[in-house]
């Protein structure tokens, strides 16, 4: 899903790719790195060895690039790497063969990105020839120099 | 269909379909078995096919179609019955009798099918009378009393029809039983059966003998047995049955007790039927079955009660001859597992069932002997039951068996004032230390030995929903708390000493772990075993000393246990207070090291046993051996703490008639020890939130400690004063760490208690920084995220996402902190949240679990606040609902929801809409706003008039956004479908008046969602929808508008209702609901309702059928003619609809 075209200013920024947290302060539908991978906690649950055993965490994860399941534990007091995640809001301008134009909020246009190939892709699409307003948000992770994006479409504000 | 076709067309025709039927689904095909099926279903659907069924029982060979013919007459017979003649019926159940009884080889399932027609027949028969159950219990008579071993199996058929029979009559009934009861004597007599049989039969037909004594045994005594308790519950209903299924009524019996009327005195109190029953399981218990069956029915006897009862000495002698039989029947044998249960069921029942004033009569060595065998078998079935746990059977009979003896422990004891003076004494000790040896480790205990006496270690994984043994094992604690009461003397000293004792092994065992480490630095080096041996017998031993010292009642002040004050005033002149004081307040150090520390106070021993046991946790945590400590001895801790502050701290004399100096000294208000205990806490609380905020259970429940410390006002005071409480508002409100570690539920539970100290007596200096330092950081940091300029640019930020969720968890905090007197202020100041709140609804619109949490804001507030508010509040905060219903209206149709494979929990959002307008609704049943006027000084000189949105118009405002959303779909998710219903008919109920007045499309689709859930829902959430109904109708009725849509809608659900009552079948249990509503609807629509009476009677060509029909349907109105909204004819009316759905209810329903 990664696209090497794609060349996005807000990623690198100079922030710290990912911070530390203590395992137990994650939250589901926030986001951890699992064997390496930046994810959205789909599900955290809690178990324990023994009666007298300390807490640990299971938290399954999917990859917000390419949406592999991801299944770790740990206990409850460790730090797991959290993923910086970065959002940008766009409006849809136009789409010229299958590229779309962006517009932020402080006007800047960006037409380097494709409409994508899925669900969120079509419903773009259908959505743009239905002439509707809307809001196209990109989220990135800057992590492994990767970059995930249109995961949401959402009404204007 | 069938009649046209002669007989032998019809048999062979049948033949076939079975054949198509019985064969492998390899040889047939789909349509040829639809269409076999088809044939058997028409054939049963055939009007009168009586000749043709007993043509085709006497001809026909293949089983199957002999199986239909009889279900075939079975359901004609009821759908026909007032159109057939009696004499014909009585000759149809004699046919089938005799038919059954001259061919002892059918097969099982087609006798049993025939004698369940003839059942059904009976039990239709008894209906109107027309039965003569004498004969038929004549019958049955003769066939017992030729009994011999070669018959069960027929026997075993008219056993069964028997049963039904009896259901009719109650001198059936105990002809029955005195019938059973020469079967069982006879049986008893026998005394060595087996044997001989064997013997005789041996040398010939080994096997078959065997074969046939083991049936004899096996199919015919259980079956008398249940026959015979079931007809002891029939007698306890009074005999009058008839309505209930039969099989329902047997699966109720393990909460039945008997209460036979005076008829049967004579067959119950006559000793020698419990002597049978005696007999009887002495000589089957070994098979598990049979014996609970006999046991069954022992327990049944054991619980006999009301009016069979000449006296009190019936009662008495009645009494002691079960507890003779009892006794010597346990004592004479060593009980089997299967009998645990049994056995307990009669103990528990006969002390719950017999008047206190009963047992006490009975002769003393005799109650002596019982309670005495009573202690042997609690402690015996407690320890086999702690063997179960160790081999971790899936069965827990003796558990199940303890808890039963427990629990009658417990009846017993708080009676105690009936019994002679301390006669549990001696047995409560042996039960406690028999209770505490089994959770403590070898070698003072028995925990984890299996009967080798090897002990098991073994470490389990435990998932997070498993319950915590103080709850899984509350009444067993509550019992043994009790017991321990009882002898207090003996238990408490005996607590406090193994508590002590097993915190200096424990302080030991730590050091001794820490320098270890030290040398070698390693925790996976460390042996946990000892230490968690430790921790598993601190673990139970707090939890009895915590049910020992205090009750945990809901929502009142729990008082000192009375046996607690007495026991410690009856020491108090050997008691030195100073050294009590002296241990109580030195948890760092070894109680034994202080001089005189053997003339304390026994139960301030034992809380100071606990909180040295905190102490050693604590010192351990700065240590920094965390890891090495329990979590769950950590919750034990915090958990004894909370309920012993409830009890104990800041002691109120006035509660009392007595009160133990030591204790009013110690806990006192105004008193040292209390303002000492306070500010430990209270460090244990914080200490224990920065420990352990990875362990959300624990940190959950010292959270809840500090709610206790400061939701009551005069424990708040003191805990005010405390510098540290001051520090963890703080601390707390600048979200720094580690408490921003806690989970949501911590948090939210902590901003609770830090709002409910807040309103703590101070000064009015301290009040106001108080509440500069708590409240107004959350808002001042909320309002300067949202207000910043690029506010929308960053809102998707995860650190601005946790500030805003952060703040709305505290929220739900605050609204949880209401309480009638400080609702004033805090609605205020939650009201300046909640239009900030709404405008996130749009920032966070893709963000569910933050737009959930918002909306939770909402509800918490309405569930928490709206009682309490006047017009013109309640009216801010219906104005603030409306304009969140608004926006999330707006939000949701841009919003794709089409996922089929969605969770429930997706759906959270329109979960919480809806019970946020339920909550709305609330107001109009509980409000308190006009006693209690909490806001005397804010509220002055409103103008009712002046209201400009009712809860009436948000609701169905909000109605409006839910229902377009709540698809057919979605209201198969049991928890939106219930709180869908639940919301839709309160609104008919309580603003029936409002209905008219909606829109259309709305209007609509509120009656199309009552027609749904009236028709295809569950039975509940149809009788909620049945009982919207009737409000609505009376709306219109009010209106006198003829051509209103509601109107219309109603003439509508006439039909529908009737159409449901009449026409089809329907559960039993809704015709009352049902009545109700079609009789406002038939007072409402008369013209119609004849109508509909008309249009069926004239589809009804028969001649007989009309007029039995028209017969029916005058009946029904003919008490309540003209029908009027009037409650008496109400009842009258739906009187005669439960004959009328009886009579009519089936024939309807024939093609």
């Amino acid at each position: 899903m990664a696209d090497p075209d794609l060349d996005f200013q807000t990623g690198e920024s100079g922030a710290s790719a990912t911070y530390p947290m203590q395992c137990s302060a994650l939250r589901k539908n926030g986001y951890v790195v699992l064997k390496g991978r930046p994810c959205k906690i789909v599900e955290m649950s809690t178990s324990k060895t023994g009666k007298h055993g300390h807490a640990k965490v299971n938290l399954v994860g999917i990859d917000i690039f390419t949406n592999k399941k991801y299944e770790d534990m740990c206990p409850s007091t460790h730090n797991m790497d959290v993923p910086s995640i970065k959002r940008i809001d766009y409006q849809l301008v136009n789409i010229n063969e299958n590229y779309m134009s962006l517009m932020s909020d402080n006007g800047d246009i960006r037409e380097d990105l494709r409409v994508p190939d899925n669900e969120v892709g079509k419903e773009i699409e259908s959505k743009f020839e239905a002439g509707e307003e809307f809001m196209v948000s990109l989220v990135s992770g800057s992590y492994l120099n990767e970059f995930s994006y249109i995961l949401y479409l959402s009404a204007p504000t | 269909m069938m009649a046209a076709v002669g007989a032998p067309e019809v048999i062979t025709q049948l033949e076939s379909a079975a054949k198509v039927l019985m064969a492998p689904p390899s040889m047939v095909s789909t349509e040829q078995r639809q269409h076999a099926e088809h044939v058997f279903l028409s054939f049963r659907k055939s009007k009168s096919p009586f000749a043709i069924c007993k043509h085709i029982l006497e001809t026909s060979k293949v089983d199957y179609v002999l199986f239909q013919a009889a279900t075939a007459i079975m359901e004609a017979v009821v759908r026909e019955w007032i159109l057939l003649e009696k004499t014909s019926i009585e000759s149809l159940r004699a046919f089938l009798l005799t038919y059954v009884l001259q061919r002892p080889n059918l097969q099982k399932y087609v006798r049993e099918q025939i004698l369940l027609a003839v059942a059904v027949i009976v039990k239709r028969g008894s209906l109107d009378k027309s039965i003569n159950c004498k004969s038929i219990l004549l019958e049955v008579g003769q066939l017992i009393s030729s009994l011999s071993p070669t018959v069960p199996p027929v026997l075993y058929a008219l056993l069964t029809y028997s049963l039904y029979c009896s259901l009719t009559h109650e001198d059936g009934l105990r002809q029955i039983f005195m019938m059973t009861m020469e079967v069982l004597q006879e049986f008893s007599r026998r005394e060595n059966l087996n044997a001989q049989m064997s013997s005789v039969f041996q040398r010939y037909l080994a096997l078959a003998n065997h074969v046939l004594s083991w049936n004899f045994l096996v199919v015919l005594l259980p079956l008398l047995l249940f026959l015979l308790l079931f007809m002891l519950l029939l007698a306890l209903t009074g005999g009058d049955s008839l309505g209930r299924h039969y099989i329902a009524m047997f699966e109720a019996t393990q909460n039945v007790t008997l209460k036979p009327t005076e008829s049967w005195r004579e067959a119950l109190l006559d000793t020698r039927v419990m002597d049978l029953f005696f007999t009887v399981h002495r000589k089957i218990r070994e098979d598990s079955d049979m014996a609970q069956d006999s046991l069954q029915c022992l327990a049944q006897l054991a619980s006999m009660h009301g009016p069979v009862f000449p006296d009190e000495n019936a009662q008495i002698s009645y009494l002691a001859h079960l507890m003779e039989g009892l006794l010597s029947m346990i004592n004479g044998i060593e009980i089997e597992d299967s009998e645990a249960v049994g056995i307990s069921n009669i103990i528990s029942n006969l002390i719950t069932m017999f008047p206190r004033s009963i047992l006490t009569a009975l002769p003393s060595d005799l109650f002596t002997s019982f309670i005495n065998c009573l202690t042997l078998l609690t402690c015996s079935f407690g320890r086999s039951a702690a063997l179960e746990e160790v081999l971790d059977k899936d069965d827990m009979v003796y558990m199940e068996a303890y808890d039963k003896l427990l629990e009658s422990w417990l009846t017993l004891v708080q009676d105690e004032e009936h019994f002679p003076r301390g006669c549990f004494v001696q047995p409560a000790i042996q039960v406690f230390n028999s209770y505490i040896q089994c959770h403590l480790a070898a070698p003072d205990g028995t925990r984890n030995l299996s009967v080798n006496g090897i002990s098991s270690h073994d470490e389990e994984e435990i998932n997070e929903l498993q319950e915590d043994d103080r709850e899984l094992f509350s009444d067993q604690l509550s019992s043994i708390g009790m017991l321990g009461r009882v002898a207090a003397d003996h238990c408490i000293p005996l607590l406090t000493s193994l508590l002590e004792d097993r915190v200096t092994r424990l302080h030991g065992q730590l050091q001794r772990t820490q320098q270890h480490l030290m040398a070698s630095s390693d925790l996976g080096s460390v042996d946990r075993k000892v230490l968690d041996d430790l921790y598993e017998d601190i673990h139970w031993l707090i939890l009895v000393s915590g049910y020992l010292l205090a009750d945990d009642p809901q929502g009142e002040t729990p008082l000192i246990p009375s046996e607690v004050m007495e026991f410690s005033i009856k020491h108090s002149t050997e008691v030195d207070i100073n050294t009590t004081l002296q241990i109580l307040g030195s948890p760092g150090e070894k109680a034994s090291s202080i001089p005189g520390c053997n003339r304390t106070d026994s139960v301030i021993r034992l809380l100071s046993a606990v909180l040295r046991t905190s102490e050693v946790e604590s010192r351990a945590t700065r240590a920094n051996l965390t890891e090495l400590l329990s979590p769950q001895m950590g919750k034990d801790i915090v958990w004894f703490l909370r309920r012993w502050a409830k009890t104990y701290l800041l002691v109120d004399e006035k509660l009392y008639g007595q009160i133990s100096i030591p204790l009013s000294t110690a806990f006192g208000a105004d008193t040292e020890g209390a303002q000492w205990i306070v500010g430990y806490l209270l460090e244990k609380v914080i200490n224990n939130l920065t420990v352990w905020s990875s362990e959300a259970e624990l940190a959950y429940d010292t959270v809840e400690l500090l709610v206790t410390l400061v939701e009551k006002r005069e424990r708040a005071n003191i805990v005010v004063q405390c510098e540290s409480w001051w520090n963890l508002a703080k601390q707390f409100a600048s979200r720094s760490p580690p408490l921003h570690l806690l989970s949501s539920s911590v948090q939210r539970t902590l901003m609770k208690a830090l709002v409910l100290g807040g309103f703590a007596q101070m000064d009015s200096d301290a009040k106001q920084q108080y509440w500069a330092e708590v409240l107004h950081p959350l808002q001042q940091r909320f309002l300067n995220l949202i207000n910043q300029e690029n506010f929308a640019q960053i809102s998707q930020e995860e650190a601005v996402k946790q500030e805003i969720v952060a703040t709305l968890e505290a929220l739900c905090g605050i609204a949880e902190a209401t309480q009638i007197d400080n609702v004033a202020s805090l609605f205020s100041f939650l009201m300046d949240f909640l239009s900030s709140c709404i405008g996130l609804m749009e920032v966070y619109s893709n963000t569910p679990e933050t737009i959930n949490l918002i909306i939770e804001v909402f509800v918490e507030v309405a569930h928490k606040q709206i009682c309490y508010l006047g017009e013109t509040k309640s009216m801010k905060l219906y104005e603030a609902c409306l304009t969140l219903l608004q926006v999330y209206s707006k939000n949701n149709q841009s919003r794709k929801r089409s996922d089929a494979t969605a969770e429930e929990d997706q759906y959270q959002d329109l979960l919480l809409i809806m019970e946020l307008l339920t909550n709305l609704l609330s107001k109009e049943f509980i409000d308190f706003s006009d006693t209690d006027d909490v806001f005397r000084n804010q509220d002055q000189g409103t103008p009712a008039s002046n209201r400009t949105v009712s809860a009436a118009d948000v609701v169905l405002y909000g109605v409006n956004i839910v229902l377009p959303l709540m698809s057919q779909d979605l209201l198969k998710f049991p928890s939106l479908c219930n709180q869908y219903y639940k919301l839709i008919t309160f609104i008919c109920e309580i603003f029936p008046e409002k209905i008219p007045q909606l829109p259309e499309d709305l209007f609509k689709s509120l009656m199309f969602s009552l027609e749904l859930g009236m028709t295809s829902m569950s039975s509940e959430i149809s009788q909620l929808c049945l009982e919207a109904l009737s409000p609505l109708a009376e709306q219109c009725a009010k209106n006198q508008e003829k051509d209103s849509p509601l109107f219309i809608a109603t003439r509508h659900f006439l039909k529908l209702v009737f159409d449901m009552l009449v026409l089809q079948k329907h559960n039993t249990e809704m015709t009352v609901a049902a009545g109700e509503a079609l009789y406002t609807l038939v007072c409402l629509h008369q013209a119609e309702y004849s109508e509909l009476v008309e249009t069926l009677l004239s589809s009804q060509r028969d001649a007989i059928i009309y007029q039995r029909l028209a017969d029916a349907f005058n009946k029904l109105t003919a008490s309540s003619t003209p029908p009027t909204m009037d409650r008496k004819q109400k009842v009258a009316f739906l009187k005669s609809l439960e004959e009328f759905v009886a009579n009519v209810g089936g024939l309807l329903c024939v093609k």
